[in-house]
């Protein structure tokens, strides 16, 4: 089992835990050096969490867990209008980002309403790509309770909705986890109040994702995502040199790869593992309903009957 | 003079109602306009659903033509040009734009910083140029408070809507359904109570 972890510090000597983390067996996900600052997003073997935090600290760091890591979640907005852009959504994806989220931003095309909103089938199935779906709802009680019956038709990953009012998750239907403190906010949140909120959105959605890994857990991915992503990127040289925001982006139980499915599917489907399987034995490499990118899900243990 | 003598939102959700409150603050102020309006009443019921949004304004001064701030006369002896000469600086750029829109820039001449020469016939062209509107405050003004009400506060889904507008007052009825007579007496029976207000 790995454990999503952050690590924040200096730039000098990182490559020591980096290096610790790799002779683990664990995974860096991301690393973003910021001046004289390091933030390393990776995915430590749970048993071993304890060596590693001695190493941070050893390197005056700070281990953090961010349970947000090595997850695609997409924000919801009603339409991309003013109503809606540029705070509070791009705030929210933002702020889910820094906490180690990959977060893609959807507008709806006719999301606007209690009574006339809709779901196209396209929107449904990019929005299910995702791991977790942030629905960024208004300020009245009832137009969310309303919206809420029918908006969410088809979407099958946990939904979490935000708006003004504080409501009860049981009152809001067909939602997995309700936010309160929201709303329709037209300026840049920064005050300490709605920090908090934020703090709180985030916390409740690590809190969904875990669940979602007990779920994944009890019946493992064949291939953990992780391994998906090394070997891609061992294997194709093209992905280097891909200038879109994270060419590989890990999700729960697969990756989602942004080179053209047409031209690659067939090289990401016989690539090689040392254990002796390729790719298409314990993996489902699927056109992506995101441009014209590959999705990836990992197939689980039940079906393969091994895992490697 | 006091900005915003009256803002009430009355809403039955009351959280709805304070964070319309704060999202109209976040719209006037992003946009400037929070000096334009003097009185503002906004009424929203989310069953319904309506929304009404009614306002009395105090726009700015009147629009600006070439003669309130520069001479306007014929030009050298003998040639199709028209002088003017610029005694306010500050609209200088404006007066330049439109006139370079109006003749094109071959035709305009700044020999110097107060004069301009417009090549044309002064005698069909002078009267019009002397009557020519630079600036229009109050039409930029009504422009951006529809932008405020129409595209930023109303809420997205209502689409139906009726509006109301001139140099002193603003109101728009909007609502997801047809709109009921009732409504459209209650907005009238709003911006009523907000002239009684204005006139106490």
């Amino acid at each position: 089992m790995l454990e999503p972890m952050m690590y924040v510090g200096g730039a000098y000597k990182h490559s020591q835990l980096i290096e610790l983390v790799e002779d683990l067996g664990g995974y860096i996900l991301q690393k973003n050096i910021m001046q004289s600052e390091v933030v390393l997003l990776m995915l430590v073997p749970i048993n071993d969490i304890p060596m590693v935090e001695t190493k941070s600290k050893e390197l005056l760091g700070k281990l953090t867990r961010a349970p947000l890591t090595g997850s695609e979640i997409a924000t919801v907005a009603p339409t991309l209008a003013y109503h809606h852009l540029p705070h509070l959504d791009c705030d929210v994806a933002e702020f889910l980002r820094k906490q180690g989220a990959k977060t893609n931003m959807v507008g709806l095309a006719r999301g606007v309403g209690k009574r006339i909103c809709q779901l196209t089938a396209f929107e449904r199935d990019l929005i299910n790509e995702h791991d977790v779906a942030v629905f960024i709802l208004g300020n009245y009680e009832h137009c969310i309770i309303e919206k809420s019956k029918k908006l969410y038709e088809g979407i099958e990953i946990p939904i979490v909705v935000t708006g003004a009012p504080e409501l009860k998750t049981e009152d809001v239907p067909n939602a997995t986890a309700y936010v309160g403190s929201f709303g329709r906010i037209l300026h840049h949140l920064r005050h300490a109040e709605e920090l908090r909120t934020l703090d709180k959105l985030a916390q409740v959605i690590g809190k969904v994702l875990d669940d979602v890994r007990v779920e994944i857990a009890k019946d493992p991915p064949s291939v953990a995502p992780p391994r998906i992503k090394k070997e891609i990127e061992e294997n194709i040289a093209e992905i280097i040199d891909n200038l879109h925001p994270l060419p590989i982006t890990l999700q729960m139980n697969g990756v989602r790869v942004k080179l053209p499915y047409e031209e690659y599917h067939e090289q990401i489907e016989n690539i090689k593992f040392v254990e002796g399987v390729t790719m298409k034995e314990v993996a489902r490499v699927l056109p992506s309903k995101m441009r014209n990118f590959i999705l990836i899900k990992a197939l689980p243990k039940s079906e393969t009957g091994f895992s490697i | 003079m006091e900005q915003l003598e009256t803002f009430i939102v009355e809403c039955p959700d009351v959280t709805g109602a304070k964070t319309t409150r704060s999202l109209i603050l976040d719209t006037l102020s992003d946009l400037s306009l929070s000096r334009v309006i003097e009185r503002l009443k906004v009424y929203m019921d989310p069953v319904e659903p309506v929304f009404i949004f009614a306002a009395l304004l105090r726009l700015g001064s009147p629009s600006i033509k070439i003669k309130d701030f520069a001479k306007v006369d014929m030009g050298a002896l003998g040639k199709d040009e028209v002088k003017i000469e610029v005694e306010k600086e500050m609209f200088t750029i404006k007066l330049l734009n439109k006139l370079w829109a109006k003749y094109g820039k071959e035709n305009i001449e700044q020999p110097d910083r107060k004069v301009i020469i417009v090549k044309t016939d002064p005698i069909k062209d002078l009267d019009m140029l002397r009557e020519l509107v630079v600036e229009e405050p109050q039409q930029e003004v009504l422009d951006r408070l529809i932008d405020a009400i129409a595209l930023r506060i109303i809420p997205e889904g209502f689409r139906v809507r009726k509006h109301e507008l001139s140099t002193t007052h603003v109101l728009f009825v909007a609502s997801e359904d047809t709109l009921k007579p009732e409504w459209l007496a209650k907005g009238q029976e709003i911006l009523e109570s907000l002239r009684r207000e204005e006139n106490a």
